[in-house]
């Protein structure tokens, strides 16, 4: 096992590698001179000698390769940067808004989790009956709707109308029950059609007709079927957490949430390139590294896995 | 009281440009501020000028403080403005801080500032919300405020409590203020990147006040829709900026007088001011309007009127083919206007201005970029229209002309194509230390007039400030520039909120 991981850990290295380099590359093909974006973010002119100067400061006079070297040697340190914006280091940018879109992700995984099994365990148990329907359509609605509506929707009947939240910002307990829901409808929808689809399946194999026969009691028969079920939707909601952190963009618009989806959205606008590299780079990281942990996860389970790879 | 806005207030320091100008204007104050009947005191109780021109001489209001205890004096003053001078790149766009000679401390109230020549819009530029403004010395890094400041204390009506990044920002009333104490007690500056949030958050009742210029804060089918609900007070200002289209002089189509004069005619901008802007902008038959000094000059109107349009191009040799689209020696009729996306108003305009130009034969493509390539593309002049919005009062007229030499803006670009743009240029700089106010007049006549005559630019309208806040909330008018929010004159009918 210890071998395994080993592997696959030193596996991962030229792969955020070649990541990186890809994220700082096609930066650079922007067509915006990032020195002059540096400049003009702050409203300055850009006449060229303060060009010059900003070019200098910023380090853009040495050759791509150099400056690649340079980027990602000082990111391993930890030191990704400083932002056109405010001068600020994106290290500490990323580290204030990591918390804020972490609790986001974290409660919308909840709510995915509950929400998805709850209704695939309905739509199993009643299938293909009216209640079934019902819920599927509503599944089917979660996950054409985009979220902006979604979220925009929510927002007036549970904010304006009924006055039970807040619309936005994140100043209290409760700011977080809107932005998570909103991120979790098309989660939720996805999730619990795979779950249920899995569950009608393993409701027909010949285990839970046999534990039909010796008679076992219906909750201890639902209950092998979820557990032969979830499986097939572990790896999926394991990935969920870094796909609904890099998800985040427009909710967290919308929400006005200090989190990363507002800061790499400012920082799009902004043609903030430090700040954009280190969140593909953030980003690249978590799902490699979520990635890694789930097939860890797998192979600790399955031992058929560990010998497969290792051939 | 709760504003919204879609910005962070972010780094408010006063003598920088990353943080929000209407935030600035509440902490820190200036020499002199721009009304709109001109100049008056401010932190200056009085000032004399030379003869020549060059040296202005300010009696500073006694007992002021900062709100850090640091008293307001000449020594002050005269820090502030050497540190403003000491980063003088960062305010390449502003001729004054260039012009600065040395700044003198006379007395404990008296202050001199020398410049090297004389330049006329010296004390509207020390009334803009930046950089002439003063910072508490204490607040200085290393004797410098470029890299950054230690604190924001200033001598205006507001203090900065309390700010979150990207959340809100808190701003109290300052307890020892000494001009006219502001009615309200707090300012809750709230961050709300999203236009339809900001909607919803004010028919919550979580903010009282939105407040902005040409779609910044609110579009105006919202503004209308905010009228029309009769829920809200709605607000517009005096006019004060120029909106305009800038017509290329130096590309192919543009680049023939004829065919920018026809441009002229084949917009309906009455349309335009009634179908787009909802009536809530008047019409501009200049560039510049005629309520902004040295700018009432009388030049010919040119209305809308196809069938001349269609006249001039004729007989410039522009003929109509057989699909409709003009030709020239083989060479369509083809101009694209560029617009930055973000703004969804400037995209409806460009296709009303697309069917006008449809109609005398001029094919128009309009074609939206997100906000920098918008910007990369000014500089480059590869455009044939573009969208022009002048600064408003007080930067216009002169900072708006001054930019006009910076080969990185469109205008530049625009009119690099002109016969005279050299000479045009060189009015320019010559008018900024003209000393004489009729010299001046007339200088501003021949440049705009010769601008005019060109028809580097259609004017569309003169565009005006909008405010939208619930019933309790009284006092709310606008300042004399559109980037000011005069939250000190502000209150709420019952006491309630």
């Amino acid at each position: 096992m210890k071998t395994y991981i080993l592997h696959r850990l030193l596996g991962t290295i030229p792969l955020l590698l070649v990541i990186s380099f890809l994220a700082f590359m096609v930066i650079q093909l922007s067509p915006s001179d990032p020195a002059e974006v540096a400049v003009r973010v702050n409203e300055i002119v850009p006449t060229e000698e303060v060009l010059e100067l900003t070019r200098e400061k910023l380090g853009l006079n040495k050759p791509f390769l150099t400056r690649y070297v340079d980027w990602i040697s000082s990111a391993v340190q930890g030191d990704l940067g400083r932002r056109y914006v405010d001068d600020k280091p994106v290290a500490q940018e990323l580290a204030k808004a990591l918390p804020p879109t972490l609790w986001l992700a974290a409660v919308a995984t909840i709510i995915t989790a509950v929400c998805s099994i709850g209704m695939a365990f309905i739509c199993a148990r009643y299938e293909s009956r009216p209640v079934d329907y019902l819920l599927r359509g509503l599944i089917f609605l979660g996950t054409a709707v985009p979220g902006f509506w979604a979220g925009l929707l929510l927002m007036w009947l549970f904010a304006v109308k009924l006055d039970w939240l807040p619309t936005s910002g994140m100043n209290s307990a409760y700011s977080v029950i809107l932005p998570a829901i909103t991120l979790s409808l098309t989660y939720t929808a996805t999730y619990a059609r795979l779950l249920r689809n899995s569950m009608v399946r393993n409701k027909q194999s010949n285990y839970v007709l046999f534990a039909r026969a010796r008679g076992l009691y219906p909750g201890t028969i639902w209950r092998h079927i979820f557990r032969n079920s979830l499986q097939s939707t572990l790896t999926g909601l394991g990935m969920s957490l870094p796909k609904l952190m890099a998800g985040t963009f427009v909710v967290e618009t919308i929400f006005a949430w200090p989190g990363l989806g507002w800061l790499c959205v400012t920082s799009i606008f902004n043609r903030d390139f430090p700040v954009i590299q280190a969140y593909v780079l953030l980003m690249a990281v978590l799902f490699v590294g979520f990635n890694l942990l789930m097939d860890i996860l797998c192979a600790a389970i399955d031992p058929r896995m560990r010998n497969g790879s290792q051939q | 009281m709760s504003y919204a806005s879609t910005k962070d207030i972010r780094n408010i320091n006063p003598h920088l440009y990353s943080g929000e100008m209407a935030a600035q204007n509440m902490v820190f104050e200036p020499l002199v501020i721009n009304t709109t009947e001109g100049v008056k005191p401010w932190l200056a109780e009085s000032w004399e000028i030379s003869p020549d021109g060059k040296e202005y001489t300010f009696h500073l209001r006694k007992g002021v403080h900062f709100t850090d205890g640091a008293p307001f004096n000449a020594e002050a003053v005269k820090l502030n403005m050497d540190a403003i001078v000491a980063n003088k790149p960062r305010h390449a766009w502003l001729d004054m801080v260039n012009l600065i000679d040395r700044n003198e401390v006379i007395d404990e109230h008296t202050f001199k500032l020398v410049m090297k020549h004389p330049y006329y819009p010296t004390l509207v530029e020390l009334g803009l919300v930046r950089p002439f403004r003063f910072i508490s010395p204490n607040c200085f890094v290393n004797g410098q405020t470029k890299d950054g400041v230690s604190g924001y204390a200033g001598t205006g009506p507001w203090v900065l409590t309390e700010h979150k990044d990207k959340q809100y920002a808190l701003f109290t009333t300052n307890k020892n203020y000494w001009g006219t104490m502001p009615k309200l007690d707090t300012v809750r500056w709230r961050v709300m990147p999203d236009h339809q949030t900001i909607m919803l958050a004010l028919q919550k009742g979580e903010i009282d006040l939105l407040f902005g210029s040409d779609g910044d804060m609110l579009n105006l089918d919202a503004f209308n829709a905010l009228q029309k609900e009769g829920k809200y007070v709605t607000a517009i200002s005096a006019p004060v900026a120029s909106r305009a289209i800038l017509l290329n002089a130096h590309q192919p189509v543009t680049e023939e007088k004829a065919v920018r004069e026809a441009l002229q005619y084949a917009v309906n901008k009455q349309a335009i001011a009634e179908g787009v802007l909802n009536g809530t902008e008047s019409v501009a038959d200049t560039l510049i309007s005629p309520t902004v000094h040295y700018c009432d000059l009388g030049l010919p109107a040119r209305h809308y009127d196809p069938a001349k349009a269609a006249e001039l191009l004729d007989a410039a040799g522009w003929k109509t083919g057989e699909d409709g689209w003009r030709y020239k020696d083989g060479k369509k009729a083809v101009v694209r206007l560029y617009y930055n996306s973000q703004n969804a108003q400037e995209r409806t305009i460009g296709e009303y201005m697309q069917s006008d130009l449809k109609k005398i034969g001029i094919e128009m493509k309009i074609i939206g970029e997100e906000k920098q390539a918008f910007l990369d593309r000014q500089k480059t002049g590869d455009f044939e229209l573009q969208y022009s919005l002048s600064w408003g009062t007080p930067y216009d007229p002169q900072s708006y002309l001054s930019s006009w030499r910076i080969p990185a803006h469109g205008d530049y670009q625009a009119q690099v194509g002109l016969e005279r743009k050299e000479w045009l240029d060189k009015a320019i700089t010559e008018l900024m230390i003209e000393p004489t106010e009729d010299a001046r007049k007339k200088m501003y006549r021949d440049i705009l007039t010769y601008i005019h005559d060109e028809g580097v630019y259609i004017p569309l309208t003169y565009s005006r400030t909008k405010a939208v806040h619930s019933k309790a909330l009284q006092g709310v008018g606008f300042g004399a520039s559109q980037y000011e929010i005069p939250f000190e004159t502000m209150y709420f009918q019952n006491s309630t909120r």
